[in-house]
């Protein structure tokens, strides 16, 4: 794969650093992702990362009873969502603070959580929109 | 000269013979030559000679097998015309053979499709590193995608996990009366939900086997089909749509180009989705069964589950539906043996699962690429 303008590189950095960035096309300004050296709406080549809001609404969510790979033995369960971002953006991640509350539909704020690996973004209830169940260890989370 | 709907076929095409190999562990022998195998079967069951065959279409199968130069070789072919679809499923190898004989490349066209993945460990995803996200949470296998649908198809409709349940649990069914079947043993919807589940909210019997196997169509212009059988199987509408940008940013699980196929094919057929008999879904989790049953109208969006307790789909229901038990029951295979099925069906020739005198099936295939597909085929020609 030619990766030499589709580098995603920067996204995961900055998340490392707190702040979600996108490719916004220098024509249309429509916001992509994945990282991809076109736009395309217009098909233009010129794009400028920029910082979008770190708030969105949950998509679905799935649990991973089963590690399809042997590095993801000891993460098992674990969750992945897709969080539609205000931006317009779907983004593959992950959900935290919500307990055995469904999910689906509410309102989240990316935080960044260190997995191994560097900090990667996770979304949260957006605050003063969640209140956790009772018993739960997970509080709100702004 | 009036303009026929896109992809009305019409009769132009007939499948004049399906076969396939054993399914499951198929040891010792290579994709290529499995796919190999499952052409001289077909051609000498159906009294077939090698040299009639003047078009080869193959589809590249997972560890790059199966491409036409290499199968072509094997075969001992040199057609007038040959390829290789670069994805799998039967629905886009088929349409290529019906664009290729209309356009009069070729007239007798091979599709066959080999695999030996189960036996060469072959599996689905695995994590690339940080540039990918599904990597970096951990989002693989089919079922992660199919889970993440299903999800939010609960989530707008309240749809149940008995619901879905009772998809594979009709397949299942249908597979015991299939001695090609891999899955065999009875399945009722309390063993269903007993599963464990593998991604939440799916559970073993919501997801295809992966198996080794091979099959094979073959597709001939209308005016030879006489030469070949008694019993041919015409082609009398296609259809297909790209999803490929809603890969990104768009509803790349929930798969509404789908709904595009569903608005072409009948009329591509000139028929009525009433006038199906027997329904073929390919089956890679159960999801995109509930998901092709809404979206080409045999059930209301929601309404699948009680679709298949009130006996208006699936096995002893109004419309039957993957009859041979599916890659969820049957073998994996693209997608292949569910148009052989269809073929026996429509032949007489399904043995204990056979159905009472269908004459028209319609095959509805997607996959994890973004494509959807659909073929209507029926005993009559018009
Ligand atoms: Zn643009």
């Amino acid at each position: 794969m030619d990766t030499t303008t589709a580098d995603a590189s920067l996204f995961w950095d900055r998340a490392a650093q707190g702040e979600l960035v996108f490719q916004h096309c220098d024509d249309c300004a429509f916001v992509r992702w994945p990282a991809a050296g076109v736009c395309p709406e217009c098909l233009g080549r010129g794009f400028t990362w920029k910082p979008v809001a770190p708030t969105g609404t949950v998509w679905s969510q799935v649990v991973y009873h089963r590690a399809y790979d042997t590095s993801l033995r000891e993460r098992i369960p674990y969750n992945v969502a897709l969080v539609e971002l205000t931006c317009g953006v779907r983004l593959l991640t992950r959900l935290t603070g919500f307990g055995t509350a469904d999910p689906v539909g509410a309102a989240v704020t990316a935080r960044f959580e260190d997995t191994g690996d560097g900090p990667v973004p996770v979304f949260a209830p957006a605050t003063g929109t969640f209140a956790p169940a009772a018993g739960t260890a997970e509080g709100n989370v702004s | 000269m009036t303009s026929q709907p896109r992809g009305a076929i019409r009769g132009r095409s007939a499948i004049v013979a399906a076969g396939n190999t054993e399914q499951g562990t198929v040891p010792g022998i290579s994709a290529d030559e499995i796919a190999v195998e499952a052409l001289r079967r077909t051609l000498a069951e159906h009294g077939i000679a090698k040299s009639e065959v003047d078009g080869l279409i193959t589809c590249k199968s997972y560890g790059g097998f199966g491409i036409d130069t290499e199968i072509g070789r094997l075969a001992g072919l040199n057609p007038d015309y040959s390829a290789t679809l670069d994805y799998g499923t039967c629905n886009f190898s088929l349409h290529l053979a019906c664009a290729v004989i209309d356009a009069g490349l070729a007239t007798t066209v091979a599709i066959v499709y080999g695999t030996n993945q189960r036996s060469a460990g072959n599996r689905f995803g695995h994590p690339l590193g940080r540039q990918d996200e599904a990597s970096v949470y951990g989002f693989l296998n089919v079922a992660g995608p199919a889970g993440m649908a299903f999800r939010r198809h609960q989530h707008l409709y309240g749809t149940t996990e008995e619901d879905l349940g009772r998809i594979a649990v009709s397949q299942r069914r249908y597979a015991r009366d299939n001695p090609l079947a891999v899955f065999r043993e009875p399945l009722t919807l309390d063993d269903y939900l007993a599963q464990p589940y593998l991604v939440e909210p799916l559970r073993r019997s919501d997801l295809c086997m992966i198996s080794d196997g091979g099959a094979c169509l073959i597709v001939t212009r209308a005016d030879r089909a006489d030469d070949f059988t008694d019993k041919p199987v015409h082609v009398m509408g296609i259809a297909q749509q790209s999803g490929l940008r809603d890969r990104q940013n768009a509803d790349q699980w929930m798969r509404p180009w789908i709904e595009r196929v569903a608005e072409r094919i009948y009329p591509a057929a000139g028929i009525d989705r009433e006038d199906v008999d027997a329904l073929y879904i390919q089956d890679p989790t159960s999801v995109w069964v509930l998901q092709m049953l809404e979206m080409y109208g045999f059930v209301p969006p929601g309404g699948v589950g009680e679709a298949f307790r009130d006996g208006a789909v699936g096995f002893g229901g109004k419309l039957p539906l993957n009859t041979n038990g599916g890659q969820l029951s049957e073998a994996y295979m693209w997608g292949f043996l569910h148009l052989c099925e269809a073929v026996r069906q429509l032949r007489g020739e399904a043995g204990g699962r056979q159905l009472d005198g269908p004459r028209t099936a319609q095959y509805c295939s997607t996959f994890g690429f973004m494509k959807a597909a659909s073929t209507i085929l029926s005993v009559d020609r018009s």
